[in-house]
């Protein structure tokens, strides 16, 4: 029944009522909705805040302790605040100090931080890590790579059902069982068949971390090949391009922001491995002296945390070392974790599914 | 609205049992008396044999040992997260002084000798080695067994890694101020070290006494062959004693004062011998 | 003008395409080929560890390991072992009488004790007789005598002094004073030495002592203690081999004697095997070992065995006896109680992050702060698990101060947070729009919506996270190397008393027993066992939740 403009309708009666109320409340109309909305809002916030609360507690008590190392009020002369002449050279020896000790410690080849005039130059363990993962994306990236692509492109569907279980197990073994086998089978096997002195050198800790690393690589190159699209794979066949010239020159340019993150990501897991690399790799403080030899002893800041960790004096230089040690790990990944978010983003940008 | 009722319930139930968990937890906690031992790998089995032994024979007692390190050890024993601390080396003064600052007054307990023993490959056929020459091969001058009168191949230097107390009481005994080379290859106890060295022909190493067995050799260092003997009465040079450490002497009767002075009864003794170290008495 | 020929057959491809063509083979095979590689990795890697482990659970016991198992645990049926113990001490009985007769030639040291005190006991029997002072002295420098000739002979590697010697005891042999005395060990002892004499070679005797000895450990490992013999302080000594592969390596070494010996000098030592017939030869302990080898069986009676109680055992004397049930509890409670703390935290996390925030400048720093939590190396999370929950957090609730499973628990949570709230963000961006506008428009408020629509259509991919963070969770051993866990320690029951103790968990006892104390190398099964322990565990955990993902999964496209 139509009814006149501006006029009241009566108040209808039942279920009716329920859709009386105006739809949009305003706070005074419903101050207990409007609180709760936003009260608990606030609150789902601050649960969320709970992981920058613990990175951010991560790093002060990593950099507080890895400062003192870097910094030793002991060896400053007197802070004098009233003449700028004594605050200048304090400062100056702080920095003097503080650059010494950097450069001790990245650019040093000693590491001995028991003796009686310790040393703390780090520069051999930086290598021995980077050796180490060096040697894993050599060979996790092809590996990878390749496995992604034949995933994506090259399996039919039953077996794509079959061989993502295999790559989904291979993450799941615990990084222990990975250190087991790299030292009781894998050692003993270099040592006989490959004729080395010693079968815990960088090479066995590099081919373990590349298997740790592949199915980190192999799960997000997959992602962002099949967020590639068909159309460009069409197209590309439709000009005449064989499988192989599509997927290389079209689909992976294509895809590259996501292989490049798949690849960081791999790496990270790579540097950030402890158990493995402390059981097979040897532990020797040493830069490989023909540069390219993987098959000799090295040592990495995981292991070298884990292994000396246990045995410092609580506050000591050699604890303080570590830590320092600790600290350039954690400002490695962080950095690395930065870059990889950034292509990232530029594939949830381009593409549209995230990783 | 079922599902509702049932997850309101649910969470009610999931909430008693977490408050209950907490009262128990705390009210449990009288009932059994526990003791932390924490520190060093090459003492922890004999704490862990004292443990198992203690354990049978007065069932109201839990033990728990830890075993990452002499350092963690003192560093536990000082901010009281342990009541032993088991070192294979005497505290330094750097862990007295922050002992000191807490309170806490460490006392030594010498429950075991240890020597450390060069070893190298069966096929070795080295059979003895002054200290001279093992410092020279640890800091990297001798590099080839022919030097050494052996044949041509080149020495695998094996060590333990910096902090162990092992480490310790071989760097002070037979390098002294000189540093270990850079290629000295690290492990991390004592049984890895024995594993590479039996494994590999050119290899030498450094273990306890206890890890003397058929499958490495052990050399004679400056003359003196390591046996309960010599360790004993201290002609080997390379030898030392194991401690446990409490804070303060433990009262008299209880059980961490029959824990500490097991080593003393027959049994501990025993155990001490049967894990390959040196029992302090001749019982 | 140079015109190409073409080629006779019109569609056959030209070079170009055939040389695109072949590329695009080695391609594919690459690719495969690597996916192959990827397989077999897997099988190389998993397949020695889960076959050697099960060798801890499916293998030949002795009696040995029955025996162990009667007294340690209580199992097996105690008439039946009573029997097979009283069979298998019948069959072994020789080998200790044949070791016992050599021996008592070989060990001078024991010899010359045993003359010593006779030597004491003798003169306190003649104080104890109350003779007369001068038969006394006579008596008494008639037993040094005796005593100094047959430590002589005993001493001596030339057999015509030693034979002299004995002469010399033995011609006492009658003497009316010396009957019934202590004495007359002397005479017994020297009879014994005489028949050593006659077919030992006596300058080969320190040899012998020691390849005596090494015999002497392998029977001991190999069938435990004598009977009559007090029992040995650690668990491991007191029982022989328990398994017939252990029994093999200590047969192996009780039937051939290893030596190293010089080939050219200067050059590395040879090893050679010399059958121990061989090294003793001539003597009468040579029939010992084709005894033995011939007998090995009955005296060990192996029988295939199921230790399924492997699983939950205690292990005695360091793991060398009994299963690993403590370290399976552990690793559950400390799994269970992480994913505890960062299953609530997680979901709620990923709901505000989808549902309420933008892409601000906060919401932006939350993502990257998750991102490098999710990036920091395990070793560093044990570090601050140790320095902030076990010395700083812990203490100020009243909890004592010491590693706990509490304080593990709670670094693992830390660890799996971001894998939790990264799957929950996936499961719940893609549940479809539609189900959220269609709750929307029939009145519901935002928060009923995300909880009776969104929430339960995302559960799939949230078990997926969960799926992912509980094989994380137990396999990571340095968290919790300074946080939870400990060597030896069995975990306290009921769990609200064990959650403020540590606790051996099987990641950590596997780094332990793998570098740990010497029993590691003497029980390989013990190691691959516990080993294979930890991947089954992660593997049943990881195909439990798939199913219960496919299961509700199914459930909710029903609906």
């Amino acid at each position: 029944m139509a009814q006149a403009a501006g006029t009241v309708e009566a108040r209808p009666r039942g279920a009716a009522a329920a859709f009386d109320r105006p739809l949009l409340l305003t706070p005074r109309e419903n101050l207990a909705g409007y609180l709760g909305s936003h009260l608990g809002r606030a609150a789902l916030f601050l649960v969320t805040a709970t992981s920058v609360v613990a990175v951010l507690l991560i790093f002060v008590f990593i950099i507080r302790e890895a400062v003192a190392f870097f910094v030793n009020p002991a060896a400053l002369p007197p802070l004098d605040w009233t003449s700028t002449g004594s605050a200048f050279a304090w400062a100056r020896a702080a920095l003097s100090f503080i650059v010494a000790r950097l450069a001790e410690l990245l650019a040093g080849t000693q590491w001995y931080p028991e003796a009686a005039s310790p040393e703390f130059g780090a520069l051999a363990i930086l290598v021995g890590s980077l050796y180490v993962t060096g040697g894993a994306l050599l060979i996790a990236v092809p590996v990878g790579l390749l496995g992604a692509v034949c995933l994506s492109d090259i399996l039919p569907f039953g077996a794509r059902q079959a061989v993502k279980p295999v790559v989904e197990i291979l993450a799941a073994i615990p990084s222990v069982a990975y250190g087991f086998f790299a030292v009781l089978v894998l050692a003993p096997w270099m040592q006989e068949h490959l004729h080395l002195s010693t079968g815990t050198n960088a090479l066995n800790a590099a081919i373990i971390l590349a298997v740790m690393a592949i199915p980190t690589i192999v799960s997000v190159s997959e992602d962002s090949l099949t967020a590639a699209g068909r159309e460009l794979r069409e197209a590309s066949y439709a000009c005449g391009a064989t499988r192989a010239e599509t997927m290389v020159q079209v689909v992976i340019p294509a895809a590259h922001s996501g292989i490049i993150a798949a690849v960081i990501l791999g790496m990270m897991r790579a540097i950030g491995e402890t158990m493995v690399v402390w059981m097979a790799s040897g532990n020797a403080a040493q830069i490989p002296s023909p540069w390219w030899d993987l098959t000799q002893s090295v040592r990495t800041m995981t292991a070298t945390i884990a292994g000396e960790m246990g045995e410092t004096v609580q506050g000591s230089d050699h604890y303080r070392a570590l830590f320092a040690i600790g600290l350039l790990l954690l400002a490695f990944t962080f950095v690395l974790n930065l870059i990889t978010e950034h292509f990232l983003h530029r594939v949830r940008r381009a593409g549209g599914t995230s990783p | 609205m079922e599902a509702r009722r049932i997850a309101v319930v649910a969470g009610l139930v999931a909430g008693a049992t977490l408050a209950a968990w907490a009262a128990f937890a705390v009210a449990s906690e009288a009932s059994k008396q526990t003791l932390q031992i924490e520190g060093s790998t090459t003492v922890g089995p004999i704490a862990e044999a004292f443990a198992e032994a203690f354990m049978k024979a007065n069932p109201n007692v839990q033990i728990t040992v830890k075993m990452t390190g002499s350092g963690d050890g003192a560093a536990a024993l000082i901010d009281g997260r342990c009541q032993i601390a088991t070192m294979s080396r005497f505290m330094k003064p750097a862990e007295y002084q922050k002992a000191v600052e807490k309170n806490v007054t460490p006392c030594p307990h010498a429950v075991a000798m240890d020597g450390v023993c060069a070893v190298v490959h069966p096929s070795n056929p080295l059979k003895a080695i002054t200290r001279v020459q093992l410092r020279d091969i640890y800091a990297g001058k001798i590099t080839n067994w022919k030097d050494l009168g052996g044949p041509d191949m080149p020495i695998v230097v094996i060590s333990r890694d910096t902090s162990s107390g092992t480490y310790e009481v071989f760097a002070e005994k037979v390098m002294g101020k000189d540093k270990m080379s850079e290629k000295v290859e690290y492990v991390n106890s004592n049984p890895q070290a024995h594993a590479r060295i039996k494994t590999t022909a050119g290899a030498i190493g450094y273990v306890g006494l206890g890890f003397l067995d058929a499958s490495v050799k052990a050399l004679t260092v400056d003359g003196v062959a390591p046996s309960r003997k010599t360790i004993a009465t201290g002609v080997y040079p390379i030898s030392r004693p194991l401690f446990f450490f409490t804070n303060g002497y433990p009262e008299l009767g209880s059980t961490l004062h029959s824990l500490c002075t097991f080593f003393l009864t027959e049994k501990g003794q025993e155990i001490i011998e049967a894990k390959g170290f040196v029992p302090l008495t001749n019982y | 003008m140079i015109r190409r020929r073409p080629s006779t057959d019109p569609l056959r491809p030209g070079r170009l395409l055939r040389l695109r063509g072949a590329v695009d083979r080695i391609f594919t095979g690459l690719a495969s080929g690597s996916i192959l590689l990827i397989a077999l990795a897997l099988v190389v890697v998993l397949a020695p560890m889960l076959w050697r482990g099960a060798t801890a659970v499916l293998f030949r016991g002795t009696v040995e390991f029955r025996l162990m198992q009667m007294q340690k645990f209580g199992r097996g049926n105690r008439a039946d072992l009573a029997v097979e113990l009283v069979q298998v001490a019948e069959v072994r009985q020789p080998v200790y009488g044949m070791l016992d007769r050599f021996s008592r030639g070989i060990a001078t040291d024991d010899l010359e004790e045993e003359a010593r005190r006779l030597y004491r006991e003798f003169g306190k029997q003649l104080d104890r007789r109350d003779t007369p002072a001068q038969e006394r002295t006579e008596l008494r420098s008639l037993a040094k005598h005796l005593r100094d000739d047959f430590t002589e002979a005993v001493e001596s590697t030339d057999k015509a002094a030693a034979r002299e010697a004995l002469g010399r005891v033995l011609r006492h042999a009658d003497d009316p004073r010396l009957k019934g005395t202590v004495a007359e060990g002397f005479f017994r002892m020297a009879r014994d030495y005489g028949h050593i004499v006659d077919t030992v070679d006596l300058s080969r005797r320190a040899e012998y002592a020691k390849a005596l000895g090494e015999v002497r450990d392998a029977i001991r490992a190999l069938f435990g203690p004598r009977p009559g013999e007090p029992r040995p302080p650690l668990v491991m000594d007191q029982y022989g081999a328990t398994r017939w592969d252990m029994a093999e390596r200590q047969l192996a070494r009780l039937l051939t004697a290893e030596k190293w010996v010089e080939v050219q000098p200067g050059q590395p030592l040879q090893r050679i095997e010399v059958p121990r017939e061989q090294q003793f030869a001539g003597t009468d302990l040579v029939p010992l070992f084709p005894f033995v080898r011939e007998r090995a069986v009955e005296m060990l009676d192996p029988r295939l065995t199921f230790y399924w109680q492997y699983f939950i055992d205690d292990s005695l004397s360091g793991h060398y006896f009994g299963g690993v049930g403590p370290e399976i509890l552990g690793t559950l409670l400390i799994t269970v109680l992480a994913i505890l703390f960062a299953l609530p935290l997680g979901v709620v996390s990923a709901a505000y992050l989808v549902e309420c925030a933008g892409d601000g400048r906060v919401v932006r720093l939350i993502r990257t702060c998750i991102n490098t939590l999710a990036g920091v190396p395990s070793i560093v999370f044990g570090l601050f698990g140790l320095a902030f929950f076990v010395i700083f957090l812990l203490p100020k609730f009243g909890f004592p101060q010491g590693a706990s499973i509490l304080a593990g628990a709670l670094t693992l949570g830390l660890l799996v947070l971001p894998i939790i709230i990264r799957a929950s963000e996936e499961a719940i961006r893609s549940v479809p729009p539609t189900y959220k506008e269609a709750a929307l428009a029939l009145g519901a408020s935002r928060l009923r919506c995300f909880v009776t629509v969104t929430l339960p259509a995302a559960l799939p991919g949230i078990l997926t996270g969960v799926i992912l963070s509980v094989s994380r969770a137990a396999g990571e051993t340095a968290p919790i190397l300074f946080t939870a866990a400990v060597a030896i320690g069995s975990t306290a029951w009921p769990p609200w008393s064990a959650v403020t103790k540590p606790t051996c968990t099987l990641a950590y006892s596997s780094y332990h027993i793998a570098v740990g104390d010497r029993l590691a190398a003497l029980v390989p099964h013990n190691q691959y066992g516990m080993v294979m322990t930890l991947i089954l565990l992660v593997l049943i955990l990881n195909i439990a939740a798939i199913l219960v993902r496919s299961r509700v999964a199914k459930r909710l496209r029903g609906q």
